[in-house]
């Protein structure tokens, strides 16, 4: 039965290339999408703390989005 | 209301909803994988080779939506100069591509068995290959042309000429005489798939469209913090 299901009458080399090719490439382009967010949200974090202490001040308090992705960034470390 | 619309709001949304999509995606792949491979039946003439059909027709029909999309973005933003626009298309494109390669890909290996060659010179093949043309270039666009509403602006330019190829893939098959199959499934119309294969590749349709939410909503996470750090700079 297995063996039935992994040949498929024969045309089982283009169903599971079409399947496996269609796979790796999503799961490809998911971790390069996912690696790329990261390095944005480290570069991201890193400049802040470049910043003097009142500049961090007023962008933490001005932006959601910073102090969000310092908080994301700090549950990671 | 329209506080909705702020990025931080948008951040925000992005974030739990990429959390949800990641939560049930496995549980919809592995039915829609299930009922692809396993439980639907063999067509009566090309047999167990119409299974490539379920990532086959789904690839195709994102990859011209997409573009339908991106075009349709970017006469809004031409008319409208709404910043997000270009954000959303810019995200978009690099998805439209590559399920638009899947589609080329799979097709061809789909070829093999049903018209016997892997590669034909045919209307509707040709015309996805145009298509995937103008994403490359539109992607082209953003990468090398740094001034911002520069690049916008002829990625738009290339969007609306890209669109004239739209409604060239979907008659294709109809206007010539081509190897490929005419649409089986029609919006307007008796679909002339049995549901015992459309019910599935629809499922299938669904598990790639969250997968395309999911990566789209990373890429436009990720274009919110570019922006962001860019504006950091004023700080230095």
């Amino acid at each position: 039965m297995i063996k039935d299901f992994i040949l498929m009458n024969g045309y089982g080399i283009f169903v599971w290339t079409s399947f496996v090719i269609t796979f790796l490439v999503c799961v490809i382009f998911y971790y390069k999408t996912l690696k790329t967010l990261k390095k944005y949200e480290r570069e991201f974090v890193k400049e802040i703390e470049e910043l003097s202490n009142e500049q961090k001040k007023i962008v933490l308090s001005n932006s959601e989005i910073a102090s969000r992705i310092i908080s994301s960034q700090n549950k990671t470390i | 209301m329209f506080s909705l619309f702020y990025n931080s709001n948008i951040f925000i949304w992005i974030e739990r909803i990429i959390k949800f999509i990641n939560s049930i995606f496995f549980i919809f792949l592995l039915i829609g994988l299930s009922f692809a491979l396993i439980f639907s039946p063999p067509d009566y003439l090309q047999g167990d080779s119409v299974r490539i059909m379920y990532v086959h027709v789904p690839a195709a029909w994102i990859g011209l939506s997409s573009f339908s999309l991106i075009a349709l973005l970017s006469i809004l933003h031409f008319i409208f100069k709404i910043k997000n626009l270009p954000l959303i298309t810019k995200s978009v494109a690099p998805i439209g591509l590559m399920f638009t390669c899947i589609a080329i890909v799979t097709g061809s290996i789909w070829g093999q068995p049903t018209w016997g060659t892997f590669w034909a010179w045919d209307a509707r093949i040709t015309s996805m290959v145009i298509l995937a043309l103008f994403y490359f270039i539109l992607m082209l666009t953003h990468k090398f042309i740094s001034d911002e509403n520069k690049a916008n602006k002829i990625a738009c330019v290339v969007a609306v000429l890209g669109s004239i190829n739209i409604p060239i893939i979907k008659y294709s098959v109809e206007w010539w005489s081509t190897l490929h199959q005419p649409a089986s499934i029609k919006i307007t119309g008796t679909s002339t798939i049995h549901p015992s294969m459309l019910m599935p590749l629809l499922f299938m349709f669904f598990v790639l469209i969250l997968y395309c939410a999911l990566i789209f909503l990373m890429k436009y996470k990720t274009e919110i913090i570019r922006i962001k750090k860019k504006n950091l700079k004023r700080y230095d």
